[in-house]
């Protein structure tokens, strides 16, 4: 609905919501193999989002071998990874895995 | 759906009986909770001419949905809350503090601790649009504050999306989720008001932002220093339970007049009870790691400066300045109150209603400025 509009009764309503603005996004190619990868790991610093990490990367190294194991933290679990660690991110690895964990 | 309207018209169909719009808004599920006032096209008018007219004017976008807060949307939910136009600049300065990045309004919508934003309000507008800054500030009973309040949490809810349990995730919320403004007791405080402090004049008016939970109240009936009276608020804030202990930030005291009077009559300023509620406001680091119960802690949470050894001493913010004091409330009553913050992962803000910076405020931003 507009944001004004008239009910059948003739009674004007309002929306209060807001438009939102979205643009579509598709994912990146999956990679078709774990064998040999980069594999980035991304620590929120959550407290307990590490151990989670640390189990999943010990199980990567040996069912998969990663290439390269690069790994990154982010300065607040809460706020968004800024930008520029996004970009290096994408560009040092093959695939990224991340954790949360209360 | 006016044209619907108009072709029943035109076909001779009779309107409907009007609706209950209470019960209408209820059903859209676009209220808190608590009945709306429905909007009219004169009453969002009027509102939006108070916010500077041009409707469409994009204010801000709301997180976690990203909503477009304009002109016209946010003077309906103004509408909605009961506010009147006169408290237009207020809501208007404090939305657009709460969307500024310091504050991580994401957050903080989404987060599963209990924080939200409280609004302590400053200078002339206080007097102006009728504030309460004494009795009972933090309760019911004054229009300006509960409705200001309540219109940023429609805007929360309406346009940033946190609905509790799909992007709110608050485990248990609190009652200031439905409105939580006060404004700060500057006649009956000893000291210059908070956004002196941080360097407007007092002829500026200023809405300060922080999340936190709701207060808890400070007893102390029988000290006649501030030692006395401050010791009971580090004895409320000295504990392990609340996020500053295992998340640092910065938290908010509210001290009663009549214990600011008690404080201030041996010449302490309002610099040296933050200083002395840092000091002695603390956990050991054997509490906040529970003894090593579950293994050993090292808390990347807190500043990289604390020592992490058995008998250390750990405050619960990084400094006197993360304690942001207030005086108000009700003349009579030795009481006081704590409100403890979200943590490091929100920096409150502060912005002055005509969107100014205070001399030197380098870190401000369009107008908000990160404490």
């Amino acid at each position: 609905m507009s944001i004004q509009s008239t009910l059948p009764s003739g009674q004007i309503v309002f929306d209060p919501r807001g438009s939102v603005t979205a643009a579509t996004v598709t994912l990146a190619p999956r990679v078709g193999s774990l064998d040999g990868v980069r594999l980035g790991v991304l620590d929120n610093s959550k407290w307990n989002a590490s151990r989670l990490l640390r189990r999943a990367v010990a199980l990567l190294e040996s069912d998969v071998a990663p290439s390269a194991i690069n790994r990154y933290t982010k300065d607040s679990f809460s706020r968004v990874a800024p930008a520029d660690l996004l970009d290096r991110i994408a560009a040092e690895n093959d695939v990224v895995i991340t954790a949360i964990g209360d | 759906m006016k044209q619907d309207h108009e072709r029943d018209t035109a076909a001779g169909a009779a309107p409907s009986d009007p609706v209950d719009l209470v019960e209408w808004y209820f059903e859209q599920g676009w209220t808190d909770g608590l009945p709306v006032v429905p909007p009219t096209p004169d009453s969002v008018a009027a509102m939006v001419a108070a916010l500077g007219g041009d409707a469409d004017r994009l204010e801000a976008r709301v997180p976690p949905r990203w909503g477009n807060l304009t002109r016209e949307v946010l003077a309906i939910n103004m509408v909605m809350a009961g506010c009147k136009p006169a408290y237009a600049p207020v809501v208007h300065a404090a939305i657009l503090a709460l969307c500024s990045s310091h504050f991580n309004l994401h957050g903080i919508q989404a987060t599963t601790h209990m924080a939200a934003p409280l609004l302590v309000v400053n200078g002339p507008v206080r007097g102006e649009i009728g504030m309460n800054a004494g009795a009972n500030v933090f309760g019911s009973g004054n229009r300006a504050n509960a409705t200001i309040g309540r219109a940023i949490r429609l805007i929360l809810l309406n346009v940033g999306g946190a609905w509790p349990g799909d992007l709110d995730k608050s485990t248990l919320g609190h009652p200031g989720k439905y409105t939580f403004c006060i404004a700060e007791n500057e006649e009956a405080s000893p000291w210059a008001p908070y956004h002196v402090e941080q360097g407007y004049r007092p002829e500026d008016s200023a809405v300060f932002c922080i999340a936190t939970e709701g207060p808890h109240s400070v007893t102390n009936h029988v000290a006649d220093d501030p030692q006395g009276v401050l010791d009971s608020l580090v004895s409320a804030m000295s504990t392990i339970a609340h996020n500053n202990a295992v998340s640092s930030g910065s938290c908010a005291v509210v001290i009663g007049p009549e214990h600011a009077t008690t404080i201030a009559g041996r010449g302490w300023t309002r610099g040296d009870v933050r200083r002395y509620l840092w000091a002695h406001t603390t956990n050991t680091f054997d509490d906040i790691s529970f003894g090593g119960r579950y293994g050993k802690i090292y808390n990347r949470n807190l500043p990289k400066w604390y020592r992490r050894e058995p008998g250390a001493r750990i405050p619960i913010v990084p400094s006197p300045d993360d304690i942001h004091l207030f005086v108000a409330g009700g003349e009579a009553g030795r009481f006081s109150a704590f409100l403890p913050g979200w943590g490091h992962m929100t920096s409150p803000v502060l912005r002055a209603i005509d969107g100014s910076a205070p001399a030197g405020g380098e870190r401000c931003v369009d107008g908000t400025c990160e404490l």
